[in-house]
């Protein structure tokens, strides 16, 4: 990974923990993050059925999590 | 990546489309650390196809070829399954590939293709994975297993999520090795192997009542055999090493009752490819039990440094210039750009629930980003369609 692309993504992975425009919900402020489509990676499975199809159809693949097992699609 | 005609097999390409058959709505939930409250069967049914335009005119065109050609289509019905026995859940799925068609063995010349009918092929596999839920956190270990007639893999996998005292914030680390044997039916090599392991490190961050972000860091170190054994000329190294930064935002907005998400990743690897895809999608509740998301996708790579473009001079097309240790003429490793558009619908009835997907993907060479696109490959079309029933219990 380029250096300066992996810097900026972890500086914007800090902005994203320590932005003061950001104030983190209570307990009782959760009922909107737990709706399905707020789950990160929303519908986890079609997610990764649509990443297995463009991961056989081009260079790049990954970075949504280990272990769905191997393939000859790239 | 079994394949019934050793010419130009292209089942490898359709290898990895199991475990997504298992896609269905609301299967995984927000809180990591809870045990889901309810078991889960479903069944989905995917359909693929692909074609590509026939407009570069290759060394040895002859005008026999037509405008189109009509690639590789995939039908796969799979089931999967959720059931959660008390702190613990254990899932599992199973699918069924059937891949027919053909594709070019270089670039995306039709004259190196399969004739009609093409081959066939039919790919099996299933998962499990366990998982034991903690007060704030929770550890799962996981299995894969895939076979056809000429590739085999087999994955195991560890993760563990750990949230703070306000579950606000949740990091993860996980763990992967996958063991691959290959033996394609051309015989051009016998017993080869392909391990890889991975690990991962991320972070959830509420960041508000209305949004929520993850960023991730990947890291992929493989070894062994990368060529694919159906195209010509194609030699690659027999390391690859991949890092993948991936950001993930998702917003909500109570005046619409809609929900944004949004994703980019990097992509870096030891063969020389960069590439970027950012990624969203607008759910839109309808009615309340009807959900409409259209999506959008952009990605662009640049090419593998051994990949090498259409020499013009039919004494060497369609190889390389000189012998190079390595050299691909494999459109999937040359530069270019890629656009997809979805429309899904879903709908709710008790505990039961349907959707329907379709998509549409089309590449191009023009439209990559940050550089030229390669010379010499044709537009390439895919249409992709997703049916799924599924019930909790």
């Amino acid at each position: 990974m380029h250096h300066r692309t992996f810097a900026a993504l972890l500086l914007l992975s800090a902005c994203l923990a320590g932005c003061s425009v950001f104030q983190p919900p209570q307990p009782w402020e959760k009922g909107l993050l737990a709706k399905p489509e707020m789950t990160l990676g929303g519908d986890a499975l079609e997610q990764r059925f649509d990443q297995h199809i463009l991961n056989s159809k081009e260079a790049a693949a990954g970075g949504s999590g280990v272990g769905g097992g191997g393939c000859g699609c790239n | 990546m079994a394949a019934t005609d050793g010419s130009n097999s292209r089942s490898r390409v359709w290898g990895s489309i199991t475990l997504a058959a298992i896609a269905l709505p609301g299967v995984m939930t927000a809180h990591a650390e809870e045990p889901p409250e309810k078991g889960l069967i479903a069944f989905k049914y995917l359909q693929y196809k692909d074609s590509q335009a026939v407009d570069t005119k290759y060394p040895f065109y002859d005008g026999s070829e037509g405008n189109r050609l009509d690639r590789i289509t995939v039908k796969a019905p799979s089931l999967y399954v959720l059931a959660p026995i008390g702190r613990w859940s254990i899932e599992g799925s199973g699918v069924v590939d059937e891949v027919s068609g053909a594709t070019p063995r270089y670039y995306s010349d039709v004259s190196g293709a399969t004739k009609s009918p093409g081959m066939e092929d039919k790919r099996k596999a299933g998962d499990l994975k366990l998982t034991r839920y903690f007060e704030r956190g929770a550890i799962a270990l996981g299995a894969a297993h895939s076979t056809e007639n000429d590739y085999k893999s087999t994955a195991v996998s560890l993760e563990g999520r750990w949230a703070s005292e306000d579950k606000n914030t949740t990091w993860n680390l996980g763990i992967a090795n996958t063991r691959d044997a290959i033996n394609p039916v051309n015989e051009i090599v016998v017993d080869e192997t392909k391990r890889t392991n991975e690990i991962t490190l991320g972070v959830t961050q509420a960041l508000s009542p209305r949004d929520i972000a993850q960023f991730s860091l990947t890291h992929s170190m493989g070894r062994g055999y990368f060529d694919d054994p159906y195209k010509l000329y194609d030699h690659r190294p027999r390391k690859r090493d991949i890092n993948v930064g991936m950001l993930r935002w998702n917003h909500h907005f109570e005046s619409l009752s809609a929900s944004v998400r949004s994703s980019y990743r990097y992509y870096s690897d030891s063969f020389g490819i960069r590439a970027h895809t950012f990624e969203t999608a607008w759910v839109q509740p309808v009615m309340s039990d009807f959900t409409v998301t259209p999506s959008v996708r952009y990605y662009t790579q640049n090419a593998a440094k051994f990949y090498f473009d259409p020499v013009v001079d039919t004494a060497i097309y369609p190889g390389p210039v000189g012998n190079p240790q390595f050299s691909s003429a494999d459109q999937r490793l040359s530069a270019f750009g890629g656009v997809t558009a979805g429309l899904k619908f879903e709908l709710r009835l008790g505990t039961w629930v349907t959707d329907l997907k379709v998509e549409r993907y089309q590449q191009r060479s023009s439209w990559r980003i940050g550089g030229n696109g390669s010379p010499g490959v044709d537009v390439f079309d895919a249409t992709i369609l997703q049916v799924g029933l599924g019930t909790s219990f």
